[in-house]
Parts: structure tokens; sequence; C-alpha cells
């Protein structure tokens, strides 16, 4: 493939795919596991990433973290992503005072310092890993719901669209069979973006404590014992976040290659 | 009459993406004091290329690969580069295509001018103010001291294209290049900067290197003439001798293709 | 000009509305009640105390008494007082103004000072060492985990080097020091907060600034520019610059939002007693007055943001700011 940042960022993402759909097989040991033993031990061959203070081995517990977080962001993308989908063509399609409705009410979300969204509703709300993915979704749409609008509004006007009312087709059709399916690259590309994003929003929502909740590992709530462990055990530090920074850096490649492909 | 500008077996390459483009092929022309000289060609044959290479302001991509531009005794390739700042807009001086967009949108009229005037003459503030207003009422704008608080935008284009050319004489140069600076301009405002230009050229003894790709306009203004073709110079001349005797195929084509639409 | 600033203030007014109303409809239309605070986390409210809390703030109204009443609150800056230790919370967030205000404005001019330049040198040579290594820490540096890299680095300087202290805005002895004493244990305290604060805007303007000028510097008055004679150094600081820095302002007004969230986790990282701490605070308690507040004083702030940037812009511009005669 010519496209060597794709390909970089597909990869990334596909060994991280792979274990987080194969934890149970590829983990050295049950995430909960606490190894008396070793309490907040360095890396060594029985724990390759060392322990945290409770004895668990961190190996085990960053992959499933890395289930955790990598459906996280996905999902919570794909929320957000129909959401601004529904709400950005019904906008760029029928313009007139639903556009304004629409845009005005994008706004008004956009207002809002996002953490702030997502802490207030997370106050409101029992943390269940569903929950996160629902509050990331339902404030992080305004981005793509501006994009496809943009798009459908210069679509719109182009002949095929006008042969497709002129043959009859319903509303519904058009918007789904042909405007959608040609804006939907720069949707891609944001949307990979996006998922780099709600990864980021989920790990910095369960460092605070707020987002997934421990014993269930995140890469986000490990790190939170690294602030009570700086200097002392550097591997808690070290690994979660290369994790994180790994996993946006894989999705970042692959929007700026969807990004050459769909320029 | 002496040579003031003489080019000889000028040579630009444009580097696009690993490709070489020899946009100017050996182009050769002279032009003597007050003389009128037209470049003629259609688009792409080089033209704009061949004027923007005499003092080297040309794009990141483009080489001039060899060839000798002498301006009073000097190569202009080959001096240094703060002597060739100096002779810019001050020796020879460039009128363009689109005004508008060829001055700088967040300054105004009058600052554009006056920058240019002490850029190249020791004047205080004040002094160059009094000059660009005197510039402005010779290139005929009828109310300069507005004009010279205006912004680009603000003005038409034609008005832009007089203040422009206010900005070239300002330092008097020998020479004044205008690379089609008539062809944005709606007809009527054409024939009046044309006249403009005439009129000042007369009076501040300039010559004139006019690019264009209008054989009317020529026909008008020319002393002589060059035809340009695909980065070559294939004919050149006095006016009536290319009007009435055409050697080279492509300038017959040219004329003749004028004459039809009955302009010529 | 004036008649710019006056269309956007009009158009502002639906949007203050819109954000009273949405800051309302979260906290109240979400699942469980304000005042339905879990006993585990605030044990001080007895079901008495929850009672009247609940006739005091009228949460026993129908809704869109509620909401008017909310209204008439905001318009008057009354935000009520504090669950967790019944002060106004209006006080509360006067207090912690101060420091959050002077890091995210000291975060910006830095942003600025360092961001800009590196963007002009860019876009003046691009594809050279420079440009292509900066390409490569800006989108590293996009990348990061904010919180992560406060980590890295206040275990590299705060306890290997042992440069800069761990934490807070002041030492303990910090009253018997002398002015300028206070002032450089200020900074060495504010140092790493800002730093990892301006990250993301580092990477951000650098970008925008590269391509900026490289636009600008493609536009036909610098070959007039050249053509006058004007040296090299006058064409690209004095023409190309000025072009290119207009939409700085536009970006650094859309930048507040990002800067107001993320001092959520430095602030909490680096124990700073700022308005990001305020609210971290305020959701693990669950002081619904003090969230509410402080969510209608961000998105007021972003809003506020905007306009200013916006006209900023048509200031500067003259080709908004002088309409065509």
């Amino acid at each position: 493939m010519k496209n060597k940042t794709l390909a970089a960022g597909l990869l990334i993402i596909a060994i991280l795919s792979m274990m987080a759909i194969f934890a149970p097989l590829i983990s050295p040991t049950d995430p909960s596991l606490m190894d008396q033993n070793n309490l907040l031990a360095p890396p060594s061959y029985t724990h390759l990433l060392g322990t945290d203070s409770m004895g668990r081995d961190l190996a085990s517990r960053m992959i499933y973290g890395a289930r955790i977080s990598l459906s996280i962001g996905v999902i919570a993308m794909g929320i957000a992503t129909i959401i601004g989908l529904i709400l950005g063509s019904a906008a760029g399609f029928y313009g007139g005072v639903i556009d304004t409705l629409i845009m005005r009410f994008t706004d008004i979300m956009l207002c809002f310092p996002t953490f702030f969204l997502i802490l207030t509703v997370a106050a409101t709300l029992e943390s269940s890993i569903f929950n996160i993915m629902a509050i990331i979704g339902l404030t992080g749409w305004m981005g793509q719901a501006r994009l496809i609008r943009g798009e459908i509004l210069s679509l719109k006007e182009r002949e095929f669209i006008q042969a497709s009312r002129a043959i009859g087709c319903s509303d519904f059709r058009i918007i789904f069979r042909h405007l959608i399916p040609n804006a939907i690259g720069p949707v891609l590309v944001n949307a990979t973006l996006g998922i780099a994003g709600a990864i980021l929003l989920e790990s910095g929502l369960s460092f605070l404590g707020l987002g997934v909740q421990p014993p269930t590992p995140s890469w986000g709530n490990i790190l939170i014992e690294s602030k009570s462990t700086l200097g002392v055990a550097w591997w808690i530090t070290i690994f979660p976040g290369l994790a994180i920074l790994i996993t946006i850096l894989g999705f970042n490649f692959i929007s700026e290659g969807l990004k050459k492909r769909y320029a | 009459m002496p040579e003031l500008l003489k080019v000889k077996n000028l040579r630009v390459e444009f580097n696009l993406n690993n490709d070489i483009f020899t946009a100017v092929k050996d182009v050769s022309l002279e032009i003597a004091e007050k003389e009128t000289v037209v470049l003629a060609g259609e688009s792409g044959s080089g033209k704009s290329i061949t004027a923007l290479s005499l003092t080297k302001i040309l794009p990141k991509n483009a080489r001039i690969v060899s060839g000798e531009v002498f301006f009073r005794g000097q190569d202009l390739i080959k001096i240094d580069q703060r002597m060739l700042v100096k002779i810019r807009g001050k020796e020879i001086a460039y009128i363009f295509q689109e005004p508008t967009s060829y001055l700088n949108p967040v300054y105004t009229i009058g600052d554009q001018i006056m920058e240019a005037i002490m850029l190249h003459q020791e004047k205080s503030r004040f002094e160059a103010r009094a000059e660009t207003l005197n510039l402005l009422s010779q290139v005929k704008i009828a109310d300069p001291e507005r004009v010279i608080l205006d912004y680009p935008h603000q003005l038409s284009g034609g008005m832009n294209q007089r203040a422009f050319i206010a900005m070239c004489l300002a330092c008097s140069p020998k020479i004044l290049i205008a690379d089609e600076p008539t062809t944005s301009l709606d007809v009527t405002i054409e024939s009046a900067v044309l006249e403009l230009l005439k009129g000042l050229q007369q009076k501040f003894g300039f010559s004139l290197l006019f690019i264009t790709h209008n054989l009317s306009i020529a026909k008008k203004i020319a002393d002589k003439i060059c035809i340009m073709y695909q980065g070559k110079v294939v004919e050149a001349g006095n006016a009536g001798d290319i009007f009435d005797r055409p050697k080279h195929p492509h300038t017959k084509e040219l004329i003749s293709a004028y004459q039809q639409i009955g302009k010529l | 000009m004036l008649t710019y600033i006056f269309r956007r203030l009009l158009a502002m007014i639906p949007l203050v509305l819109g954000i009273s109303l949405m800051s309302f409809a979260i906290i109240h239309l979400a699942p469980g009640r304000p005042s339905n605070v879990d006993q585990s986390l605030n044990p001080k409210i007895s079901l008495e105390t929850r009672m009247r809390l609940e006739k005091l703030y009228g949460l026993d109204k129908p809704i869109h008494l509620q909401y008017l009443n909310w209204l008439k609150m905001m318009a008057r800056f009354e935000f009520g007082k504090s669950f967790s230790d019944n002060r106004p919370v209006s006080e509360k967030i006067m207090e912690r103004i101060p420091i959050t205000l002077t890091i995210n404005i000291i975060s910006m001019i830095f942003i600025l000072i360092i961001a800009i330049p590196i963007g002009i040198k860019s876009a003046l040579n691009p594809g050279s060492l420079f440009d292509k290594s900066m390409a490569i820490a800006v989108f590293i540096g996009f990348c990061l985990p904010g919180f992560w890299i406060a980590l890295l680095l206040m275990n590299l300087f705060c306890i290997q080097l042992g440069w800069l202290p761990l934490s807070g805005i002041k030492s303990l002895d910090f009253e018997y020091l002398s002015f300028w004493q206070k002032a450089i244990d200020l900074s060495r305290h504010l140092v790493l907060p800002i730093f990892v604060s301006s990250i993301a805007g580092l990477a951000g303007i650098s970008r925008y600034m590269r391509s900026s000028m490289i636009e600008a510097l493609s536009q036909p008055f610098i070959c007039t520019a050249r053509a006058k004679g004007l040296p090299e150094s006058t064409v690209v600081y004095k023409h190309a610059l000025r072009n290119a820095i207009l939409p700085i302002v536009t970006i650094l007004g859309l930048s507040i939002p990002g800067l107001l969230g993320g001092s959520v986790i430095f602030e909490s990282v680096f124990a700073i007693p700022g308005l990001g701490r305020l609210f971290y605070e305020a959701v693990m308690s669950r002081d619904y007055p003090l969230i509410m507040a402080e969510v209608v004083l961000t998105a007021g702030l972003t809003m506020l943001g905007n306009l200013i940037a916006d006209i900023s812009y048509a200031y500067a511009d003259p080709r908004i700011r002088f309409r065509k005669q």
C-alpha cells in the first residue's frame, strides 16, 4: 500500500484490537488476581510489566484495559456520528427553520467546554460503562453534524441529486442512498479522530475517578495509582500512558492516511 | 538610440514535482530608451515569466538556468541581491494584471505608495505624503486626499490600477513593465488607462515593456513587437513591419484571428 | 463596524437563553433528582435537610417555574449556596477565578510567543528539517494525554531533579518571604501547570500559523512587494505576516473552552486551587448549585471569548471594518 501512514495506523489499531478481542487468551493472568508476594514489583519475568500496589499484574490489566478503552472509544464515537448524521443531514437537506434550529442548538452545545459538560452529566449518573459511552457520544456529535451539513449543502445542488428528484425519489431515499454515501469521506476522517478523542476523554474521566471504576481496569484508572507512586514505581506511570499515546497515534495515522485518500 | 535593456538567451525552468518544464527558451530582446516594446502571445507562451525573470522575481520552484540581462552595463542575473533590490522599483517597475489582488489589503493606498517613495528616496513621511498626492493627481484620480486613506477593496479596479501606476512612477523608473494591465478592466476603462500610460510615458520618459495577448492594443501603442510562442520568441521587429509583413506562421495566425473578429 | 458589533450582540441573546436552558436541562432532566444526593457521598445531608433544600430551591414546584426561577437567579448572578459548606457559590467561584485566569492568560501568551515564530519559520522553509521535525512534534503533541505528560514532568522535575515544587501554588513558608521571593516561588509552582496547559495550543497554533503564512506568501501582493524592491525581511514581516496573523485572534478565542476544560485535569494533578479543581470537587460531592454555576460560567466565558475574537477580527481586517464605498 502506497499510503504508509494509513498502513501504519491500521497496523497499530489491528494489533490493539486483537489484544482486546483475544484478551482472555493473551493475558498472562487474571487481571484481578493479587500476588501478595509481589506488591508494587518492578517488571520481571513473572510480571512482564510489573505489578501495582495490590499485587495485580500490570500487563494483564493493560490488556483488559485495551478492551475497555477501545470499545468505549468506538461505540461512543459511533453514537456521536449517528446523532451527527441525523441532525446534520436534516439541517442541510431541509434548510430553513429546521436548519436554523438545529444549528442554534449545535452552537449552544459548543459553548460548553466538553469536559465540563461530561463531568456534569457524570455527576448525575452512576459511572457504568454504558453511561460513559453514552455521555461521550451525547456531548461529541457537534463536529460531525456541522461537517455533514456542510457536505450536504454543497452536494444538494449537484445534478445527480436533481436527477433523482426528477425521477421521484423520496427524501429519505435521496438522503440515505445518494447524499450520505458521497459525503462519507470527511465524516470517516473525523470519526477516526473522534475515536481517538473519545479514548482520551475516557482515560481522563477514569483518571479523575468518574469513568471506569476499579477493579475493572482501564488505562486511565490504572494511572490513578501513579499519582501516589511517582518516583517509586515508574512502570505504573509509563506503560498505561504509553498505551494511550500509541493508540491515539494509531487512530491519528489512520485519519491522516484517510485524508490523503479522500483529499 | 542606445539600448537600455538587453536580454540574451534567457532560459527559465520550473521544477514541478521532479518534472522539469522549460517555460522560457533562449529568449532575447532589447528595449531602447523611451521605446514601447510589446511582448505579445497567447496564454502560456512564457511572456509573464520572461518579464518577472528580468529582475529575478520568480517563485521558489523556478530557476534561471542561463542567459544574461544587461541593464546599464550590469548583468542583473549575476549581481548581488542587495544591489538588485535597489534596482527593483527604482529603475525597473512592474504593473500587474489584477490591481486589487496585487495590492496589500491591510494597508491603505497611501501607505503603500509612501512605502515605495521612502524606500528609494531620502524623504520624510511628510514629504512622501505630498509626493503621493501629486502622483495620484498625475494619474488623473479626482480626489487624492480621500483615496490616500482608502483600502484597495474600497476602490474600483480602474482606480486601483491608476493608483498602482502612481506607485510605480514614485521613483521615476527607467523601464515600466506592464503585465496585461488592462485585461481585467472594462473596455472603456481600458482605453482610458492606455491613454494615461502613453501620456505619462511622454511626460516621464520611461520605456514601456507591455505584455498582452491582445494584438489590437499592440497595434495602438507599440514601437516594436516580440511575438512569443511556447517559450520562444518567434518573430520580432518594428510594429509596422510585423503587421504588414508577418513572417512566422504563428504570427500570421494571430493576426488573421484578430482580423476575423474585426479588431485589426 | 458598530452595526457589526450590535448585530453580534443581538445574536448572542438567544445563545444566552439557550445556555441557561441547556444547563438547567442537563441537571434536572437527568435521572436522579438534584436533591437526591447519595447518602454515602454526603452523609451531612439528612432527609430533613434534603427536604428543606428542596423547598429552598423550589425543587418541589413544577419544572417550568423552576426554570424561570433559575433564569432570575442567573440574571442576578445569584447561584445559591454550596451544598458542601453552605457558603455562597459566587464567593467560592470568585476566590478561584484569579488563579485560573492567570494561568490561562499566561498560557495564551506563552503559546503566542513560541508558536508564532515556529509557524513562520516552518512556512519560510517548507519541507526543511526544521519544518519536518516541527510537524512530527506537533503530531505527537496532539496525541499526548495531558494528565500523563503532567505526571511524567512531575516525576522528572520535581522528584528526580528536585528543581520544581510538587504541587499547589505556594510553599508553606510563603507568608514569610519577601516580595521578590514570593514572585519566584509562585513562578516555580506555576511553570509546569502552564506548560502542560499550553501543549495543545502550541501544537494547534504553530500548525495554523504555518499554513496561514504559506497562504499569505503565495498571494499576488507579495510579488508586488518584491517588485517594489523591498528587502525580503520586510516582505515577510510587514506584508505577509500582517495578513497571516489576522485569524490568530479568532483561533485564540476559540481555544478558550479547550483551555478551561483542560484546567480540570491539570489543576487536579498539580493540586492548584482554581476553577477546574473546584468543579471537580463539586462533581465528586454532587454539589449541584456549584456545578450549575460553573457550567454556566464557563459557557458564558466561551461565548464571551468567541464574541471578542470575532470583534477583534472585524476590527483588524480592513475589508470588514471599512465597507466598500
